[in-house]
Protein backbone atom coordinates (compact mmCIF):
# COMPACT_ATOMS: atom_id res chain seq x y z
CA UNK A 1 0.00 0.00 0.00
CA UNK A 2 1.50 3.22 -1.01
CA UNK A 3 0.48 5.53 1.71
CA UNK A 4 1.27 9.81 2.06
CA UNK A 5 4.50 9.25 3.41
CA UNK A 6 5.80 7.47 0.35
CA UNK A 7 4.13 10.95 -2.01
CA UNK A 8 5.75 13.30 0.56
CA UNK A 9 9.05 11.71 -0.35
CA UNK A 10 8.21 11.70 -3.85
CA UNK A 11 7.79 15.36 -3.45
CA UNK A 12 10.64 16.19 -1.42
CA UNK A 13 12.88 14.89 -3.83
CA UNK A 14 11.25 16.31 -6.47
CA UNK A 15 11.70 19.42 -4.58
CA UNK A 16 15.38 18.87 -3.68
CA UNK A 17 16.18 18.56 -7.69
CA UNK A 18 14.71 21.77 -8.55
CA UNK A 19 16.71 23.66 -6.07
CA UNK A 20 19.90 21.95 -7.04
CA UNK A 21 19.23 22.89 -10.30
CA UNK A 22 18.46 26.37 -9.55
CA UNK A 23 21.73 26.46 -7.55
CA UNK A 24 24.25 24.84 -10.06
CA UNK A 25 22.53 26.19 -13.84
CA UNK A 26 23.03 29.62 -15.13
CA UNK A 27 20.80 29.03 -18.23
CA UNK A 28 17.77 31.09 -17.39
CA UNK A 29 15.74 28.49 -19.52
CA UNK A 30 16.93 25.63 -17.16
CA UNK A 31 16.27 28.22 -13.91
CA UNK A 32 12.82 28.01 -15.24
CA UNK A 33 12.56 24.30 -15.77
CA UNK A 34 13.66 24.22 -12.27
CA UNK A 35 10.94 26.24 -10.41
CA UNK A 36 8.76 24.16 -12.61
CA UNK A 37 9.83 21.00 -10.90
CA UNK A 38 9.50 22.65 -7.39
CA UNK A 39 5.89 23.85 -8.18
CA UNK A 40 4.88 20.45 -9.18
CA UNK A 41 6.21 19.33 -6.17
CA UNK A 42 3.90 21.06 -4.17
CA UNK A 43 0.89 20.27 -6.56
CA UNK A 44 2.02 16.33 -5.95
CA UNK A 45 1.54 17.45 -1.92
CA UNK A 46 -1.89 18.76 -2.48
CA UNK A 47 -3.27 16.33 -4.61
CA UNK A 48 -1.78 13.27 -2.49
CA UNK A 49 -3.31 15.33 0.88
CA UNK A 50 -6.57 15.76 -0.80
CA UNK A 51 -7.04 12.20 -1.34
CA UNK A 52 -5.40 11.18 2.02
CA UNK A 53 -8.18 13.88 3.84
CA UNK A 54 -10.80 13.30 0.91
CA UNK A 55 -11.50 16.72 0.34
CA UNK A 56 -11.02 18.77 -2.97
CA UNK A 57 -9.47 21.52 -2.13
CA UNK A 58 -6.01 20.46 -2.42
CA UNK A 59 -7.11 19.05 -6.24
CA UNK A 60 -8.65 22.18 -7.17
CA UNK A 61 -5.51 24.59 -5.59
CA UNK A 62 -3.35 22.68 -7.81
CA UNK A 63 -5.01 23.30 -10.58
CA UNK A 64 -4.64 26.83 -10.11
CA UNK A 65 -0.86 26.36 -9.44
CA UNK A 66 -0.54 25.13 -12.61
CA UNK A 67 -2.07 27.80 -14.52
CA UNK A 68 -0.35 30.56 -12.23
CA UNK A 69 3.45 28.27 -13.18
CA UNK A 70 2.27 28.78 -16.90
CA UNK A 71 1.63 32.64 -16.55
CA UNK A 72 4.73 32.82 -14.64
CA UNK A 73 6.41 30.80 -17.79
CA UNK A 74 5.32 33.42 -19.70
CA UNK A 75 6.54 36.42 -18.68
CA UNK A 76 10.05 35.04 -17.74
CA UNK A 77 10.18 33.83 -21.57
CA UNK A 78 9.39 37.84 -22.02
CA UNK A 79 12.01 38.39 -19.76
CA UNK A 80 14.67 35.96 -21.14
CA UNK A 81 13.72 37.00 -25.00
CA UNK A 82 15.09 40.74 -23.97
CA UNK A 83 17.49 39.28 -22.11
CA UNK A 84 19.12 37.70 -24.93
CA UNK A 85 18.77 40.82 -27.14
CA UNK A 86 20.18 42.92 -24.20
CA UNK A 87 23.11 40.84 -23.61
CA UNK A 88 23.76 38.58 -26.01
CA UNK A 89 22.45 35.21 -24.24
CA UNK A 90 20.99 33.94 -21.38
CA UNK A 91 23.48 33.12 -18.84
CA UNK A 92 21.51 35.11 -15.64
CA UNK A 93 25.53 35.56 -14.32
CA UNK A 94 26.49 37.79 -17.12
CA UNK A 95 24.06 40.50 -16.81
CA UNK A 96 25.87 42.92 -13.24
CA UNK A 97 25.62 46.39 -15.28
CA UNK A 98 24.84 47.76 -11.41
CA UNK A 99 27.45 46.04 -9.32
CA UNK A 100 30.53 47.90 -8.96
CA UNK B 1 -24.60 53.24 8.97
CA UNK B 2 -24.77 53.00 5.62
CA UNK B 3 -26.88 55.32 3.70
CA UNK B 4 -27.67 53.14 0.78
CA UNK B 5 -27.70 48.88 1.16
CA UNK B 6 -25.35 47.34 -1.22
CA UNK B 7 -24.95 44.00 -1.94
CA UNK B 8 -22.16 42.31 -0.16
CA UNK B 9 -19.65 41.65 -3.43
CA UNK B 10 -19.65 45.58 -3.57
CA UNK B 11 -17.18 45.27 -0.33
CA UNK B 12 -14.77 44.22 -2.93
CA UNK B 13 -15.57 47.75 -5.25
CA UNK B 14 -12.16 48.59 -5.01
CA UNK B 15 -10.16 45.71 -5.97
CA UNK B 16 -13.33 45.74 -9.28
CA UNK B 17 -12.71 48.94 -9.88
CA UNK B 18 -8.66 48.54 -10.20
CA UNK B 19 -9.67 45.52 -12.18
CA UNK B 20 -12.09 47.16 -14.58
CA UNK B 21 -9.64 50.17 -15.09
CA UNK B 22 -7.07 47.53 -15.84
CA UNK B 23 -9.08 46.25 -18.62
CA UNK B 24 -10.54 49.67 -20.05
CA UNK B 25 -7.02 50.62 -20.54
CA UNK B 26 -6.43 47.72 -22.88
CA UNK B 27 -9.65 48.29 -24.59
CA UNK B 28 -8.30 51.94 -25.18
CA UNK B 29 -5.33 50.34 -26.25
CA UNK B 30 -6.96 47.88 -29.10
CA UNK B 31 -9.36 50.44 -30.59
CA UNK B 32 -6.75 53.06 -31.66
CA UNK B 33 -5.80 51.41 -34.96
CA UNK B 34 -2.70 52.89 -35.35
CA UNK B 35 -0.14 51.63 -32.27
CA UNK B 36 1.29 53.74 -30.04
CA UNK B 37 -0.97 57.02 -30.63
CA UNK B 38 -2.98 56.58 -27.90
CA UNK B 39 -2.84 59.77 -26.25
CA UNK B 40 -0.71 59.62 -22.87
CA UNK B 41 -3.20 62.31 -21.42
CA UNK B 42 -6.44 60.10 -22.05
CA UNK B 43 -4.36 57.30 -20.85
CA UNK B 44 -3.32 59.29 -17.51
CA UNK B 45 -6.86 60.80 -17.24
CA UNK B 46 -7.96 57.36 -17.21
CA UNK B 47 -5.85 55.91 -14.85
CA UNK B 48 -6.02 58.53 -12.29
CA UNK B 49 -9.79 58.45 -12.61
CA UNK B 50 -9.73 54.76 -11.75
CA UNK B 51 -7.00 55.01 -9.02
CA UNK B 52 -9.02 57.85 -7.45
CA UNK B 53 -12.55 56.13 -7.61
CA UNK B 54 -10.76 53.28 -5.95
CA UNK B 55 -9.41 55.45 -2.66
CA UNK B 56 -12.37 56.77 -2.40
CA UNK B 57 -14.15 53.52 -2.03
CA UNK B 58 -11.63 52.69 0.52
CA UNK B 59 -11.91 56.03 1.78
CA UNK B 60 -15.59 55.71 2.68
CA UNK B 61 -15.81 52.29 3.32
CA UNK B 62 -13.20 53.21 6.34
CA UNK B 63 -15.40 55.88 7.25
CA UNK B 64 -19.06 54.14 7.08
CA UNK B 65 -17.09 51.47 9.57
CA UNK B 66 -18.18 48.52 5.95
CA UNK B 67 -16.92 45.32 7.87
CA UNK B 68 -15.19 46.75 10.81
CA UNK B 69 -17.36 44.89 13.15
CA UNK B 70 -17.97 41.64 11.82
CA UNK B 71 -15.78 40.48 8.59
CA UNK B 72 -17.78 40.66 5.51
CA UNK B 73 -17.12 37.09 3.96
CA UNK B 74 -17.46 36.60 0.33
CA UNK B 75 -17.58 33.52 -2.18
CA UNK B 76 -17.59 30.89 0.53
CA UNK B 77 -14.76 32.43 3.00
CA UNK B 78 -12.47 32.36 0.57
CA UNK B 79 -12.59 36.11 0.71
CA UNK B 80 -12.87 39.11 3.31
CA UNK B 81 -13.27 42.38 4.01
CA UNK B 82 -12.36 44.29 6.82
CA UNK B 83 -11.07 47.00 8.23
CA UNK B 84 -7.08 45.75 7.63
CA UNK B 85 -8.24 45.26 3.55
CA UNK B 86 -9.12 49.05 3.85
CA UNK B 87 -6.23 50.07 5.47
CA UNK B 88 -4.36 48.58 2.79
CA UNK B 89 -6.75 49.75 -0.11
CA UNK B 90 -6.23 52.92 0.84
CA UNK B 91 -2.20 52.98 0.55
CA UNK B 92 -2.10 51.21 -2.35
CA UNK B 93 -4.33 53.49 -4.21
CA UNK B 94 -2.80 56.31 -2.88
CA UNK B 95 0.68 55.32 -3.80
CA UNK B 96 -0.78 54.05 -7.26
CA UNK B 97 -2.72 57.76 -7.58
CA UNK B 98 0.86 59.57 -6.80
CA UNK B 99 2.82 57.07 -9.55
CA UNK B 100 -0.37 57.35 -12.22
CA UNK B 101 0.18 61.10 -12.11
CA UNK B 102 4.63 60.95 -12.10
CA UNK B 103 4.18 58.37 -15.23
CA UNK B 104 2.40 60.65 -17.19
CA UNK B 105 6.18 62.70 -17.96
CA UNK B 106 7.94 59.87 -16.94
CA UNK B 107 7.58 57.43 -19.72
CA UNK B 108 6.09 60.21 -21.85
CA UNK B 109 8.96 58.53 -24.65
CA UNK B 110 8.32 55.62 -24.65
CA UNK B 111 6.32 53.23 -26.05
CA UNK B 112 3.43 50.51 -25.25
CA UNK B 113 2.44 53.07 -22.81
CA UNK B 114 -1.19 51.58 -22.38
CA UNK B 115 0.02 48.28 -21.57
CA UNK B 116 2.41 50.13 -18.87
CA UNK B 117 -0.49 51.74 -17.52
CA UNK B 118 -2.90 48.19 -17.42
CA UNK B 119 0.82 45.98 -15.70
CA UNK B 120 -0.12 48.60 -13.45
CA UNK B 121 -3.59 48.70 -12.84
CA UNK B 122 -3.36 44.61 -12.47
CA UNK B 123 -0.99 44.97 -10.25
CA UNK B 124 -2.42 46.96 -7.71
CA UNK B 125 -5.57 44.91 -8.38
CA UNK B 126 -3.63 41.68 -7.05
CA UNK B 127 -1.97 44.37 -4.04
CA UNK B 128 -5.43 45.13 -2.79
CA UNK B 129 -7.02 41.25 -2.69
CA UNK B 130 -4.21 40.18 -1.01
CA UNK B 131 -5.61 42.09 2.02
CA UNK B 132 -8.93 40.17 1.64
CA UNK B 133 -7.57 36.88 0.85
CA UNK B 134 -8.98 34.29 3.66
CA UNK B 135 -7.58 31.09 2.76
CA UNK B 136 -3.94 29.99 1.26
CA UNK B 137 -5.34 29.51 -1.90
CA UNK B 138 -6.58 32.70 -2.56
CA UNK B 139 -3.26 34.21 -0.94
CA UNK B 140 -1.45 32.37 -3.61
CA UNK B 141 -3.65 33.89 -6.58
CA UNK B 142 -3.54 37.36 -5.24
CA UNK B 143 0.56 37.11 -4.51
CA UNK B 144 0.72 35.88 -8.33
CA UNK B 145 -1.00 38.50 -9.41
CA UNK B 146 0.59 41.29 -8.06
CA UNK B 147 4.08 39.87 -8.29
CA UNK B 148 3.76 38.68 -12.59
CA UNK B 149 2.67 42.13 -13.82
CA UNK B 150 5.68 43.84 -11.29
CA UNK B 151 8.27 41.72 -13.41
CA UNK B 152 7.42 43.07 -16.79
CA UNK B 153 6.87 46.97 -15.18
CA UNK B 154 10.23 46.24 -14.07
CA UNK B 155 11.70 45.42 -17.08
CA UNK B 156 9.43 47.82 -19.09
CA UNK B 157 12.40 50.59 -20.64
CA UNK B 158 13.08 46.78 -23.09
CA UNK B 159 15.98 48.67 -24.27
CA UNK B 160 17.80 49.45 -21.60
CA UNK B 161 20.45 46.88 -20.36
CA UNK B 162 19.68 48.38 -16.21
CA UNK B 163 15.99 47.35 -16.67
CA UNK B 164 16.23 44.42 -18.21
CA UNK B 165 18.95 42.94 -15.42
CA UNK B 166 16.84 44.34 -12.72
CA UNK B 167 13.85 42.67 -14.19
CA UNK B 168 15.83 39.14 -14.62
CA UNK B 169 17.14 39.12 -11.03
CA UNK B 170 13.30 40.25 -9.47
CA UNK B 171 11.80 37.30 -11.94
CA UNK B 172 14.76 34.69 -10.60
CA UNK B 173 14.32 35.58 -7.12
CA UNK B 174 10.07 36.17 -6.94
CA UNK B 175 9.55 32.92 -9.36
CA UNK B 176 11.82 30.98 -6.65
CA UNK B 177 10.18 32.30 -3.41
CA UNK B 178 6.51 32.19 -4.98
CA UNK B 179 7.67 28.21 -5.30
CA UNK B 180 8.76 28.16 -1.98
CA UNK B 181 5.49 29.66 -0.63
CA UNK B 182 3.56 27.24 -2.60
CA UNK B 183 5.33 24.38 -1.49
CA UNK B 184 4.77 25.76 2.13
CA UNK B 185 1.21 25.87 1.56
CA UNK B 186 1.49 22.32 0.09
CA UNK B 187 2.84 21.15 3.53
CA UNK B 188 0.73 23.11 5.59
CA UNK B 189 -2.29 21.43 3.82
CA UNK B 190 -0.61 17.86 4.44
CA UNK B 191 -0.28 18.77 8.32
CA UNK B 192 -3.71 20.34 8.81
CA UNK B 193 -6.22 19.23 5.88
CA UNK B 194 -7.41 22.74 5.06
CA UNK B 195 -6.49 25.99 3.23
CA UNK B 196 -8.66 28.12 5.10
CA UNK B 197 -6.71 30.31 7.74
CA UNK B 198 -9.24 29.79 10.44
CA UNK B 199 -9.61 26.42 9.12
CA UNK B 200 -6.01 26.06 9.57
CA UNK B 201 -5.70 27.24 13.12
CA UNK B 202 -7.84 24.90 14.63
CA UNK B 203 -6.63 21.71 13.23
CA UNK B 204 -3.51 22.52 14.34
CA UNK B 205 -2.02 19.24 16.29
CA UNK B 206 1.02 19.29 17.24
CA UNK B 207 1.97 16.43 18.19
CA UNK B 208 0.85 15.02 14.56
CA UNK B 209 3.50 15.68 12.35
CA UNK B 210 4.96 18.95 13.93
CA UNK B 211 8.00 18.97 11.42
CA UNK B 212 5.97 19.11 8.32
CA UNK B 213 3.70 22.36 9.77
CA UNK B 214 6.89 23.84 10.70
CA UNK B 215 8.79 23.46 7.95
CA UNK B 216 5.51 24.71 6.21
CA UNK B 217 5.71 27.77 7.85
CA UNK B 218 9.33 28.37 7.91
CA UNK B 219 8.83 28.13 4.07
CA UNK B 220 5.90 30.53 4.24
CA UNK B 221 7.57 32.97 6.08
CA UNK B 222 10.41 32.84 2.84
CA UNK B 223 7.32 33.67 0.40
CA UNK B 224 6.47 36.90 2.81
CA UNK B 225 9.71 37.93 3.00
CA UNK B 226 10.52 37.96 -0.86
CA UNK B 227 7.23 40.14 -1.10
CA UNK B 228 8.02 42.59 1.68
CA UNK B 229 12.10 42.92 0.52
CA UNK B 230 13.30 41.77 3.96
CA UNK B 231 15.92 39.53 4.85
CA UNK B 232 16.70 36.62 3.56
CA UNK B 233 15.12 36.87 0.11
CA UNK B 234 16.17 41.13 -0.45
CA UNK B 235 18.79 41.00 -2.71
CA UNK B 236 16.42 41.37 -5.64
CA UNK B 237 15.08 45.04 -4.16
CA UNK B 238 17.94 46.95 -4.61
CA UNK B 239 19.20 45.64 -8.47
CA UNK B 240 15.03 46.03 -8.93
CA UNK B 241 14.64 49.17 -7.37
CA UNK B 242 17.91 50.86 -9.63
CA UNK B 243 17.15 49.56 -12.54
CA UNK B 244 13.08 49.71 -12.91
CA UNK B 245 11.22 52.80 -14.49
CA UNK B 246 11.89 55.22 -10.97
CA UNK B 247 7.67 55.43 -10.61
CA UNK B 248 7.53 51.42 -10.77
CA UNK B 249 10.43 51.47 -8.29
CA UNK B 250 8.57 53.73 -6.41
CA UNK B 251 5.12 51.67 -6.63
CA UNK B 252 7.06 48.17 -5.85
CA UNK B 253 8.84 49.32 -2.62
CA UNK B 254 5.47 51.57 -1.29
CA UNK B 255 2.58 49.46 -2.31
CA UNK B 256 3.96 46.03 -3.09
CA UNK B 257 5.60 46.21 0.71
CA UNK B 258 2.48 46.89 2.37
CA UNK B 259 0.83 44.55 0.66
CA UNK B 260 3.06 41.78 1.91
CA UNK B 261 2.64 42.45 5.23
CA UNK B 262 -0.81 42.92 5.62
CA UNK B 263 -0.34 39.64 4.22
CA UNK B 264 1.87 38.50 6.43
CA UNK B 265 -0.29 40.00 9.32
CA UNK B 266 -3.25 38.13 8.46
CA UNK B 267 -1.46 34.41 7.82
CA UNK B 268 0.03 34.84 11.16
CA UNK B 269 -2.71 36.06 13.74
CA UNK B 270 -5.60 34.04 11.64
CA UNK B 271 -3.88 30.94 10.55
CA UNK B 272 -0.86 30.30 12.81
CA UNK B 273 -1.55 32.01 16.11
CA UNK B 274 1.44 32.16 18.46
CA UNK B 275 -0.27 30.03 21.21
CA UNK B 276 -1.60 27.31 18.53
CA UNK B 277 1.93 26.83 16.76
CA UNK B 278 4.69 26.97 19.31
CA UNK B 279 4.84 23.32 19.87
CA UNK B 280 6.43 23.03 16.27
CA UNK B 281 7.90 26.90 15.64
CA UNK B 282 8.35 30.13 17.94
CA UNK B 283 8.09 32.10 14.96
CA UNK B 284 8.29 35.25 17.40
CA UNK B 285 11.85 34.22 17.41
CA UNK B 286 12.42 33.80 14.14
CA UNK B 287 10.85 37.50 13.27
CA UNK B 288 12.81 39.27 16.01
CA UNK B 289 16.12 37.48 14.02
CA UNK B 290 14.80 38.59 10.79
CA UNK B 291 14.04 42.00 12.10
CA UNK B 292 17.47 43.02 13.51
CA UNK B 293 19.46 41.64 10.13
CA UNK B 294 17.03 43.58 7.91
CA UNK B 295 16.91 46.53 9.82
CA UNK B 296 20.71 46.35 10.88
CA UNK B 297 21.69 45.30 6.85
CA UNK B 298 19.38 47.48 5.03
CA UNK B 299 20.66 50.84 7.01
CA UNK B 300 24.58 49.39 6.99
CA UNK B 301 24.21 48.94 3.14
CA UNK B 302 22.05 52.26 2.77
CA UNK B 303 24.91 54.16 4.42
CA UNK B 304 27.74 53.00 1.84
CA UNK B 305 26.08 53.67 -1.56
CA UNK B 306 26.95 56.53 -3.69
CA UNK B 307 23.88 56.34 -6.07
CA UNK B 308 20.93 57.80 -4.88
CA UNK B 309 18.62 55.50 -6.01
CA UNK B 310 20.26 52.54 -4.66
CA UNK B 311 20.68 54.22 -1.48
CA UNK B 312 16.71 54.51 -1.13
CA UNK B 313 16.42 51.35 -2.72
CA UNK B 314 18.38 49.75 0.58
CA UNK B 315 16.45 52.11 2.87
CA UNK B 316 13.68 50.41 1.87
CA UNK B 317 15.02 47.42 3.11
CA UNK B 318 15.30 48.71 6.44
CA UNK B 319 11.98 50.14 6.41
CA UNK B 320 10.66 46.52 5.60
CA UNK B 321 12.62 45.25 9.32
CA UNK B 322 10.99 48.02 11.52
CA UNK B 323 7.81 46.99 10.02
CA UNK B 324 8.91 43.34 10.95
CA UNK B 325 9.32 44.54 14.66
CA UNK B 326 5.07 44.78 14.23
CA UNK B 327 5.19 40.73 14.11
CA UNK B 328 8.31 40.15 16.24
CA UNK B 329 6.82 41.98 19.13
CA UNK B 330 3.52 40.37 19.28
CA UNK B 331 4.75 38.27 22.47
CA UNK B 332 2.44 37.26 25.32
CA UNK B 333 2.64 40.64 27.30
CA UNK B 334 2.24 42.85 23.73
CA UNK B 335 -0.89 44.98 23.45
CA UNK B 336 -1.49 43.41 19.82
CA UNK B 337 -4.09 45.97 18.78
CA UNK B 338 -1.02 48.41 19.71
CA UNK B 339 1.53 46.57 17.53
CA UNK B 340 -0.18 45.57 14.25
CA UNK B 341 -1.83 48.88 14.42
CA UNK B 342 1.81 50.86 14.52
CA UNK B 343 3.03 48.61 11.67
CA UNK B 344 0.07 49.42 9.66
CA UNK B 345 0.54 53.02 10.30
CA UNK B 346 4.62 53.17 9.26
CA UNK B 347 3.19 51.44 5.71
CA UNK B 348 0.82 53.91 5.53
CA UNK B 349 2.92 56.74 6.59
CA UNK B 350 6.30 55.30 4.23
CA UNK B 351 3.93 54.65 1.21
CA UNK B 352 3.92 58.82 0.80
CA UNK B 353 7.57 59.62 2.07
CA UNK B 354 8.76 56.67 -0.23
CA UNK B 355 7.04 57.47 -3.15
CA UNK B 356 7.85 60.87 -2.73
CA UNK B 357 11.61 60.41 -2.37
CA UNK B 358 12.03 57.97 -5.43
CA UNK B 359 9.57 60.46 -7.53
CA UNK B 360 12.32 63.38 -6.94
CA UNK B 361 14.92 60.62 -8.05
CA UNK B 362 12.63 60.82 -10.75
CA UNK B 363 12.67 64.03 -11.46
CA UNK B 364 16.44 64.41 -11.36
CA UNK B 365 16.58 61.28 -14.00
CA UNK B 366 14.23 63.15 -15.71
CA UNK B 367 16.98 65.83 -16.13
CA UNK B 368 19.63 64.24 -16.90
CA UNK B 369 21.61 65.53 -13.54
CA UNK B 370 23.54 61.99 -12.85
CA UNK B 371 22.28 59.34 -10.19
CA UNK B 372 25.31 59.84 -7.32
CA UNK B 373 25.05 62.18 -4.37
CA UNK B 374 27.44 64.59 -6.31
CA UNK B 375 25.36 65.32 -9.05
CA UNK B 376 22.82 66.52 -7.00
CA UNK B 377 24.80 69.02 -5.68
CA UNK B 378 22.87 72.76 -5.98
CA UNK B 379 19.82 71.09 -7.38
CA UNK B 380 17.99 73.34 -4.56
CA UNK B 381 18.83 76.29 -6.57
CA UNK B 382 17.37 74.93 -10.06
CA UNK B 383 14.32 73.76 -8.02
CA UNK B 384 13.63 75.04 -4.66
CA UNK B 385 10.04 73.81 -4.00
CA UNK B 386 11.13 69.88 -5.42
CA UNK B 387 13.71 70.70 -3.09
CA UNK B 388 11.60 70.86 -0.07
CA UNK B 389 9.12 68.09 -0.92
CA UNK B 390 12.44 65.83 -1.37
CA UNK B 391 14.13 67.46 2.37
CA UNK B 392 11.07 66.40 4.43
CA UNK B 393 10.60 63.00 2.91
CA UNK B 394 14.16 62.60 3.87
CA UNK B 395 13.95 64.01 7.10
CA UNK B 396 10.71 62.23 7.61
CA UNK B 397 12.07 58.52 6.58
CA UNK B 398 14.65 59.59 8.99
CA UNK B 399 11.86 59.77 11.89
CA UNK B 400 12.95 63.58 12.35
CA UNK B 401 9.41 65.40 13.29
CA UNK B 402 9.03 67.47 9.76
CA UNK B 403 6.77 64.98 8.58
CA UNK B 404 4.33 61.65 10.28
CA UNK B 405 7.39 59.41 9.45
CA UNK B 406 8.62 60.55 13.20
CA UNK B 407 5.19 59.52 14.78
CA UNK B 408 4.66 56.40 13.02
CA UNK B 409 8.48 55.04 14.12
CA UNK B 410 7.96 56.12 17.59
CA UNK B 411 5.01 54.33 18.26
CA UNK B 412 6.45 51.19 16.71
CA UNK B 413 9.63 51.18 18.97
CA UNK B 414 6.45 52.13 22.16
CA UNK B 415 4.80 49.21 21.03
CA UNK B 416 8.34 47.01 20.88
CA UNK B 417 9.15 48.21 24.45
CA UNK B 418 6.00 47.64 26.07
CA UNK B 419 6.05 44.14 24.47
CA UNK B 420 9.10 43.86 26.20
CA UNK B 421 11.45 43.61 23.68
CA UNK B 422 13.18 46.82 24.67
CA UNK B 423 16.26 45.77 22.93
CA UNK B 424 14.54 45.42 19.81
CA UNK B 425 13.41 49.32 19.74
CA UNK B 426 17.09 50.24 20.61
CA UNK B 427 18.54 48.73 17.93
CA UNK B 428 15.99 50.02 16.12
CA UNK B 429 16.81 53.78 16.99
CA UNK B 430 20.01 52.99 16.47
CA UNK B 431 19.44 51.93 13.05
CA UNK B 432 17.49 55.32 12.50
CA UNK B 433 20.28 57.54 13.70
CA UNK B 434 22.53 55.87 11.45
CA UNK B 435 19.86 56.19 8.52
CA UNK B 436 19.95 60.21 9.08
CA UNK B 437 23.61 59.88 8.23
CA UNK B 438 23.41 59.06 4.52
CA UNK B 439 19.72 60.72 4.36
CA UNK B 440 21.11 63.90 5.15
CA UNK B 441 23.75 63.59 2.85
CA UNK B 442 21.18 63.82 -0.13
CA UNK B 443 20.08 66.74 1.54
CA UNK B 444 23.66 68.95 2.04
CA UNK B 445 24.29 67.89 -1.66
CA UNK B 446 20.93 69.63 -2.46
CA UNK B 447 21.36 72.78 -0.15
CA UNK B 448 24.77 73.41 0.75
CA UNK B 449 27.01 72.23 -2.10
CA UNK B 450 28.27 74.20 -4.82
CA UNK B 451 26.95 73.09 -8.59
CA UNK B 452 29.75 71.14 -10.28
CA UNK B 453 28.92 72.34 -13.77
CA UNK B 454 25.35 74.04 -15.06
CA UNK B 455 22.33 71.95 -14.63
CA UNK B 456 20.21 72.38 -18.31
CA UNK B 457 16.72 72.39 -16.99
CA UNK B 458 14.38 73.96 -19.31
CA UNK B 459 11.16 72.10 -18.57
CA UNK B 460 9.24 71.74 -15.26
CA UNK B 461 7.48 68.47 -15.73
CA UNK B 462 4.03 69.02 -14.40
CA UNK B 463 2.76 65.52 -13.83
CA UNK B 464 6.19 64.73 -11.68
CA UNK B 465 5.70 67.90 -9.96
CA UNK B 466 2.00 67.20 -8.79
CA UNK B 467 2.87 64.00 -7.37
CA UNK B 468 5.94 65.11 -5.64
CA UNK B 469 4.19 68.18 -4.07
CA UNK B 470 1.32 65.90 -3.13
CA UNK B 471 3.20 63.19 -1.29
CA UNK B 472 5.24 65.91 0.69
CA UNK B 473 1.52 67.67 1.60
CA UNK B 474 0.35 64.33 2.60
CA UNK B 475 3.07 63.55 4.69
CA UNK B 476 3.05 66.55 6.60
CA UNK B 477 -0.43 66.65 7.16
CA UNK B 478 -0.21 63.46 8.73
CA UNK B 479 1.30 64.48 11.23
CA UNK B 480 -1.12 66.82 12.64
CA UNK B 481 -3.63 63.82 11.21
CA UNK B 482 -1.90 61.40 13.03
CA UNK B 483 -4.67 60.70 15.85
CA UNK B 484 -7.45 60.09 13.33
CA UNK B 485 -4.89 57.30 11.23
CA UNK B 486 -3.98 55.89 14.00
CA UNK B 487 -7.21 54.95 15.68
CA UNK B 488 -8.59 53.41 12.03
CA UNK B 489 -5.47 51.35 12.06
CA UNK B 490 -5.66 50.33 15.38
CA UNK B 491 -8.65 49.35 15.02
CA UNK B 492 -8.54 47.50 11.80
CA UNK B 493 -5.82 45.62 13.31
CA UNK B 494 -7.66 45.03 16.26
CA UNK B 495 -10.15 43.19 14.56
CA UNK B 496 -7.47 40.61 13.33
CA UNK B 497 -6.47 39.24 16.79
Amino acid sequence: MVGVTHYLVLSAAVFAIGVFGILTRRNALLFLMSVELMLNAANINLVAFSLHYGNLSGQVFALFVMALAAAEVAIGLGIILVLDRNFGGIDVTVPTTMRR
Amino acid sequence: MALIELPTWAALAPALVLGATALVLFLIDSIEPEPDTTSPTLLTGVGLAGALSALGFNVWYLIAGTGQTTAIELFGGQLMVDGMTLVLGTIVASVLALVVIASYDYIAEEPHQAEYFSLLFLAATGMTLLGSVDSFATAFIALELSSLPSYALVSYLKDNRGSVEAGLKYFLVGALSSAIFAYGISLVYGATGSLQFDAVASAVDPTALPGILGVGIVMIVGGVAFKTASVPFHFWAPEAYEGAPTPISAFISSASKAAGFVLAFRIFTTAFPIDAVAGTIDWLLLFQVLAVATMVLGNFAAATQENVKRMLAYSSVGHAGYVLIALAALTPQANPDLVLGAGMLHLLVYGFMNTGAFLFVGLAEYWDVGRTFEDYNGLASEAPVASVAMTVFLFSLAGLPVGAGFLSKYVLFGAAVGAGLWWLAAIGAIASALSLFYYSRVVKALWIEEPTEEFEIDSYPVGLYTAIVVAAVVTVLLLPAFGLASEEAIAAAGALV
